[in-house]
Formats: structure tokens, C-alpha cells, sequence
């Protein structure tokens, strides 16, 4: 092809020249572009960005000053989770009633709906105490605390809180291979731990993120904390004089929440040394100046993308628990329902472990939502063929320990278990998301299922050895 | 290349039982590519050296019997890809077009490896061993664009070009120059790894520059980083150096990391050593040479410590203030010197 006073080159001489100047440049070019736009940019700025008087900037020194002091960082770190939990815990309570309530006036019309309807007793227990109990009790439990938590978590991101605990913690993080922004995933994970591995974007080392992911189910979620803290005041706080219960029972969900972030850290450490092996990479990280949090952005960010996305979620995976756990417990096989023949025979192999064969079942149940833990072990119990919690501390005591011989080490096993063992469906699914890889989510799912039995199965031997339990 | 293999393999027609006796006992496939292309490495590498490479070399330096190199090696003969003279072994075209072929993808995951994942540089060497011999669909040249077309590996070997040109390698041993002459790194030998590892652990690295001071019987007296030390024989003799214009030897610099609380430097430059992600990451972040900027925090535990660059609040680890340079006076925006030291 050859067009007036054109010659077209060959391609390789095109390459070739590329080829040169590359060479020419060097390496460094990059550098130098970066640069030169940074001077552009500076001159620009110097022209026609005036300054005024900075006093802001002296409060957010003084201000930092506090929360980055070596004395008073850390007690305020905790001080302020220590106050959301509070919040959210004490804030929840009253609200999930009423939407128990609420929830459990409707199921009771629909049953009478269906009853007047004519339809037959086993569509009516399917649908409205399997489906939708499950349902109505995932919802009940879950969304008043993350209505607390995630904005109160988002007020203190947009202050501009947050950067500056990963500061205070990146030390930690590092000795194990991880991020300072662990710290911000782990918190978010309080809330929920599928909207903690999501938070995990943040970690721009992939690396780092691939660990905060894999041991974001360490710090237990909303979902968690009904059992963490039932079990604390039925067992841990029993024993003490009513104003001091509730202290216990708190010092006891504290416990194991720092026991969480310890188990955090080792297998942070460990996943970096063996499978994740490689140097703590770059950290970089900015502390942008306090803002005023914006309150449109807060309701949008913690209500719509985090609660909502979070419980459609769960929503979706609690529906089939509901109607598995219905008919676990009205199919019956020789007059018993089929949930005591599977526990019974998880009985022995639970004992291992100090549990029991039913809350084995529970957490087999439960995997698509840990929320229902708690009822399912009392729907078996109780033997009623529904989920239910509508029952007095008194003789919920009274149930475990002397009809069913549940022990302090009973207690202890089932808040590690709780604490330890794995990530919920919703979780899961998104860790899959979140890494694209089988494998990853594989060991996301089973690595802490492994830990969970170890740890639980090291606490019994070791209890009976002594003679405890 | 398992085509290749297989070829040789189905030579002269054998009866079927001994087929799938050999069949049963061959190695897998993989193993059998890897073994040849861990050979011609071994004997590019002793040709550029100017070495001849034998079974007992290849033995050596790849770890395998001397038996199975014998091996190897005739059935890479039989392949057509070396050929034995009265040298030793050598490359034929073909050969050399696959060994550079291994090596192009070898040095590029290198650089890859300690650039992009991070990967310490003492460890990065074994790995791209494992990830070289996959080069289907090309992979290998995705990953030369993606990095923006490196032209040496981290130790400061040359990276073959697509075509398979390789740039000469370029060098003198840091035992052979003279001193008082200022001269900078350009390869570090990578192998034997314990040598390397002693290497990395002195501080030193391709692109940084070097003065002999002077020769003693423990080894040599050199300065670099702003730092004097005595180089013992065999680490010296893994180190290769090219001569720098005087000028543009950098006076010895300080690191951010050196700053004490409160105090305000300009920033110089980057390390050589930091490079790809991390660099680019302090560069977005507005850390350019002759940046004015001031240690204004340090955390509960020591580290990291929050630095003040243009107006904002910057917390670094230890490791990445380590590697920013650092000098003392007012800030010049004209200092556009790129990557210094």
C-alpha cells in the first residue's frame, strides 16, 4: 500500500522506536510525571487559594493530642466501643420486643387466616411458625442493633475517628502481618460481620485484606451477642447479688470480645506466616482533618447501605432455616421428632467438645443466621415444634442445668463455640464475593469451624482432667 | 513443549506393555517441562558467564543427582535444544530462544513479585522459579505491560525484550574497582541464596550508589547510604558496579525515619529499593522531592508516626519512612531530581 508522499513504516520499526525511547526515559519517568503535576498543581493553589485565619486546624491539633496520646488513646478507644456496645445492646432491647411482638400478633392472624381458610395444620405450621417465624425472629433480633450500631459506627467514621484508631493500633497489626485498618474492619464486624468483610475494600494491600477478611468472623456480630449474653447472665452472673449481675454479665461479653481480637491477631499472624506468606506491606494511611458528620450521609450510608443490604441478606437465608428447622421438629419418627434423634446422635460426639448433641443441631440450624441459635435450642428443648424464647430467666435456668445437665463448662464451650466457630451464610457469600475464589472462601468457612472444635475440645478434656464439668 | 517431549518419546515403536510401563513411570508432564527448562536456564546463565556447563554444574546449581541430569540432559539433546562440544554444553538456536523465553517470565515475576506483592527480595527468586514456567496466552507479556515495561529485574539483570533481544549485560565486579571512585550497583547475584540473603541483609541494592574506600584482608571498606562497612570476599564478589559521573553521587542522605518529633526536613527522594506500588502510593500522597514536611505525631506504640505534608496528615510505618530521604533546609520546588541515592 502506498499513498502520495506517504511510505508507511513497518511495525516492527514503529516497536523498535518505542523500544528507544522507553530506554530513554528510564524508569524514573513516572516519578517525574507525578511531580510536575504535584508542581502544577501547587503553583495553581498558591495563585488563587487564599488562606484565612486557621483556628480550626489548632482545635483538630488539640484534639489529637488526645486521641493519638500515647496515655489516653487507647482507654478512649475502648471507652467510645465500649459505649456503642452499650448503646446498642441496652437501645435494642426494647424495640426488638416490640417488633417481637409486632411480628408474632401477625404470625398468630395468619394463622387464624389459614385456620379459617381451611387449610391443614401442617400448611399452616410451615408456612407461619417454620417460614415466617424464622423470618420474624432473624428481623426482630437484627435490625433495632444495627439501626444503633452502624450509625453510631458512621458518625464516628465521617468525624473522622476512625483513620485514627488504625494509628493507634497498626503497631498490633503489623507484628501480625496484618493492617492497621484491620482495626476498622474488625469494629465493623461488631455490627456484622458480612458488612465487615465488605469494609475490608478499604485494605489496599491485597494481602492485608485477604487476612482481615478471613478473621473478620472472630469479632461476634449482632447476631452473637443474644447468646453471648443469655448464657452470661444464666450461668456467669446467676451467682451474684442483682446490681452486680449486670456488670458481670457485661464483663463477661467484654471478655470474650477481647478473647475475639486476640484469636484476631494470632490467626492473623498465623495465616501470614503460612499461607499468606510475605512482608507487612506498605502502609500508608491519612488522617483527614474532623469534620461536622454530614447527617443526610449518615442515615443514607448506615441505613441503606449497610442495614438494609445487610438484612435483605439475611432475610434470604433465614427463610429456608425457619422451614428446616419447622420440620425438624414435627416430622416424627416413633413418636419423637426427628431434631432428637439428630441430636441424640450428635449427642456423644458433642460431649467431646463439652456441648451437647442439640446445640450441635442449633448450630448446624443456624448456619444461615446465628440469630436463631438460641430459640432452636429451646424450640428442642422445650420439645414444641416451633422456635420460641418466650420463657422466664428463672426457669430457662432451670430447664438447662437440671433436665438437661448443662454445666458451666457447658456455658463457657458454648460462648467460645459462639465466638469461634464459622462465619454465618450471609458471610460467607460475601467473602465469596469479596475474593472470587473457592478456595478463599473455603478456608474463610472452615479455618475458624476447625479452631472452634479445637479450642472447645482442648477447654472439656482439660476441664474434666481437673475435674470440673 | 510437552508436544516436544511427547515426540521424543514416541521414537522408536515400542511393544505396548512397555509402553504403559513407561507410561506408569514417567514424570508427570509438568516435572518433565519444568527439568528442561531449568537445564537451558543453567545454561544460558554459564554462557553468559562464560563458563562451560556440564551434568555436574547443572547437578549443582539446580539440586538434582547426577544421574538425573544425565538424564535430562539426553533427552534435551535428543530434543535438539542443546548440544554437547569440547567446551562443555551449549545452546542451539532454539535453545537460546527458549531459555530466554524462561528468563524474560522469570525476571518479570521477579520484578513483579518484590514491586507490586511486596514479596521480600531475598524471597522472590524462589518463587518466580515456581511461576516461570507457565507462559501460555500471553500471560508474560500481559504482565510486562501491566508493569510498564521494566527493564531490569530486582537483583539488576536485564529483562528480555518480547523478541527475545536481551541487553547486554553491563558490569564490572565491585572487587575489581578502584577505589575513591564512586560507581553504582547494577546487579546483585542472585544465587547462591544464603550469599544473596547476607547481601540483603547489609543493605544493599542494585541502583544505589557505591565507594570503594580501600581493601583490607577481612574484605573491602566501601560506603554507601551514608553508611561505611567492611564487605567481606564472597559477598563483595556478587556484587557487580558501573561507573556513575562524579557529580551526580548524592552527599549521604537521612531518613524520614530519622526525624526527630516535631522536627521539619524537605523530602530528597525515594530509596531505590521502594518501587511500584509503594512508591506510587507515597507519590499520590504528595511526598515529591522538595516537599517540606514535619514529624507532628507518633502512635501509642512508637510506630507509625504521622508526618505533616502539605497540610494534611500522613501516618507512615517505620519501613516506608525508612526509605524517604530526607535533607534539611527550606523547600525548593525546582528540585525535580527524580529518584536520588
Amino acid at each position: 500500500m502506498k499513498l502520495d508522499g506517504y511510505t508507511p513504516r513497518p511495525v516492527a520499526d514503529l516497536l523498535d522506536q518505542a523500544e528507544e525511547a522507553r530506554r530513554a526515559l528510564g524508569e524514573g519517568f513516572r516519578d517525574r510525571v507525578v511531580e510536575s503535576i504535584y508542581k502544577d498543581a501547587t503553583e495553581i493553589a498558591g495563585r488563587s487559594v487564599e488562606y484565612g485565619e486557621r483556628r480550626r486546624v489548632d482545635l483538630d491539633l488539640l484534639v489529637d493530642k488526645v486521641v493519638l496520646s500515647p496515655i489516653f488513646g487507647l482507654p478512649l478507644m475502648i471507652a467510645l466501643l465500649g459505649l456503642i456496645f452499650w448503646a446498642t445492646i441496652i437501645g435494642a432491647n426494647y424495640p426488638s420486643q416490640m417488633l417481637a411482638t409486632g411480628l408474632f400478633w401477625v404470625e398468630a392472624q395468619g394463622t387464624l387466616l389459614f385456620d379459617y381458610l381451611g387449610a391443614p395444620w401442617w400448611l399452616t405450621g410451615f408456612i407461619w411458625h417454620g417460614i415466617y417465624r424464622g423470618l420474624a425472629w432473624v428481623i426482630a433480633v437484627m435490625l433495632p442493633p444495627m439501626m444503633i450500631f452502624f450509625p453510631c459506627f458512621t458518625i464516628l467514621e465521617d468525624l473522622g475517628y476512625l483513620p485514627r484508631v488504625a494509628f493507634n493500633l497498626d503497631w498490633l497489626f503489623k507484628k501480625s502481618g496484618g493492617h492497621g485498618k484491620q482495626a476498622l474492619t474488625m469494629s465493623m464486624g461488631f455490627g456484622c460481620n458480612a458488612a465487615g468483610v465488605i469494609a475490608c475494600r478499604v485494605i489496599d494491600s491485597p494481602r492485608e485484606r485477604l487476612i482481615a477478611i478471613l478473621t473478620n468472623n472472630f469479632v461476634p456480630c449482632n447476631g452473637r451477642y443474644p447468646t453471648l449474653i443469655l448464657i452470661a447472665v444464666l450461668f456467669v452472673a446467676a451467682g451474684f447479688s442483682p446490681t452486680a449481675a449486670s456488670a458481670v454479665a457485661a464483663g463477661t461479653v467484654l471478655t470474650i470480645v477481647v478473647l475475639g481480637v486476640i484469636t484476631t491477631l494470632i490467626v492473623s499472624a498465623a495465616l501470614s506466616r503460612t499461607v499468606l506468606k510475605g512482608e507487612a506491606s506498605a502502609f500508608t494511611l491519612e488522617l483527614p482533618s474532623y469534620r461536622r458528620p454530614s447527617i443526610a450521609r449518615i442515615i443514607y450510608t448506615s441505613l441503606i447501605d449497610r442495614t438494609i443490604f445487610v438484612l435483605m441478606r439475611a432475610v434470604m437465608t433465614a427463610i429456608p432455616a425457619g422451614a428446616v428447622i419447622w420440620l425438624l421438629g414435627n416430622i416424627t419418627a416413633g413418636g419423637t421428632p426427628l431434631a432428637t434423634h439428630v441430636s441424640d446422635f450428635l449427642e456423644p460426639f458433642a460431649y467431646q467438645f463439652g456441648l451437647d448433641g442439640v446445640i450441635i443441631l442449633a448450630y448446624i440450624i443456624a448456619i444461615p443466621a446465628n440469630e436463631i441459635v438460641v430459640p432452636t435450642i429451646l424450640m428442642i428443648y422445650l420439645g414444641e415444634g416451633m422456635m420460641t424464647e418466650d420463657i422466664s430467666q428463672d426457669s430457662l435456668r432451670q430447664v438447662l442445668v437440671e433436665q438437661h445437665g448443662w454445666t458451666m463448662l457447658t456455658a463457657v464451650n458454648l460462648m467460645l463455640f459462639s465466638l469461634l466457630h464459622n462465619p454465618c451464610a450471609t458471610t460467607i457469600i460475601t467473602m465469596w464475593k469479596e475474593t472470587r475464589s473457592l478456595r478463599w472462601t473455603t478456608l474463610g468457612a472452615v479455618g475458624p469451624l476447625v479452631i472452634a472444635f479445637g479450642v472447645c475440645f482442648v477447654v472439656a478434656q482439660a476441664a474434666r482432667l481437673l475435674g470440673w464439668g | 513443549m510437552a508436544t516436544l517431549i511427547n515426540q521424543n518419546q514416541d521414537g522408536p515403536k515400542l511393544p505396548r506393555w512397555r509402553r504403559v510401563i513407561n507410561w506408569l513411570g514417567r514424570w508427570p508432564g509438568q516435572r518433565d517441562r519444568r527439568a528442561v527448562e531449568d537445564l537451558l536456564k543453567h545454561v544460558h546463565a554459564c554462557q553468559e558467564r562464560g563458563q562451560g556447563a556440564s551434568a555436574e554444574s547443572a547437578a549443582g546449581a539446580i539440586g538434582w543427582s547426577a544421574r538425573r541430569a544425565v538424564k535430562v540432559i539426553a533427552s534435551v539433546e535428543a530434543l535438539g535444544l542443546i548440544r554437547s562440544t569440547s567446551k562443555g554444553l551449549e545452546l542451539t538456536d532454539g535453545g537460546t530462544q527458549l531459555a530466554v523465553s524462561v528468563i524474560r517470565a522469570h525476571r518479570l515475576w521477579e520484578r513483579y513479585l518484590a514491586d507490586e506483592a511486596g514479596m521480600p527480595l531475598t524471597q522472590v527468586h524462589a518463587e518466580a522459579n515456581r511461576r516461570e514456567h507457565d507462559r501460555e496466552g500471553g500471560r508474560v507479556d500481559r504482565l510486562d505491560a501491566a508493569l510498564g515495561y521494566p527493564q531490569s529485574d530486582p537483583h539488576g539483570d536485564p529483562i528480555p525484550r518480547a523478541d527475545g533481544r536481551l541487553a547486554e549485560f553491563a558490569g564490572t565486579p565491585l572487587m575489581s574497582w578502584s577505589s575513591g571512585r564512586p560507581a553504582r550497583i547494577t546487579h546483585i547475584e542472585d544465587e547462591p541464596a544464603s550469599v544473596f540473603d547476607q547481601i540483603v541483609a547489609t543493605g544493599l541494592m542494585p541502583g544505589q550508589v557505591i565507594t570503594v574506600e580501600g581493601s583490607t584482608p577481612e574484605g573491602l571498606r566501601v560506603a554507601f547510604n551514608g553508611r561505611k562497612s567492611v564487605l567481606a570476599p564472597v559477598i563483595a564478589a556478587n556484587v557487580f558496579v558501573q561507573a556513575v559521573p562524579q557529580d551526580a553521587a548524592p552527599a549521604p542522605a537521612r531518613s524520614l525515619s530519622s526525624l526527630e518529633q516535631g522536627g521539619e526536613a524537605v523530602i530528597r527522594g525515594f530509596d531505590q529499593g521502594l518501587r511500584g506500588f509503594h512508591r506510587r502510593r507515597l507519590l499520590d500522597l504528595g511526598l515529591t522531592p522538595g516537599t517540606p514536611i514535619r514529624a507532628e505525631r507518633v502512635s501509642m506504640f512508637r510506630d507509625p508516626r504521622a508526618y505533616r505534608v502539605r497540610g494534611s496528615l500522613v501516618a507512615l510505618r517505620r519501613e516506608q519512612a525508612d526509605r524517604v530521604h530526607i535533607e534539611e533546609g527550606s523547600p525548593s520546588p525546582s528540585a525535580q531530581t527524580g529518584a536520588t541515592s
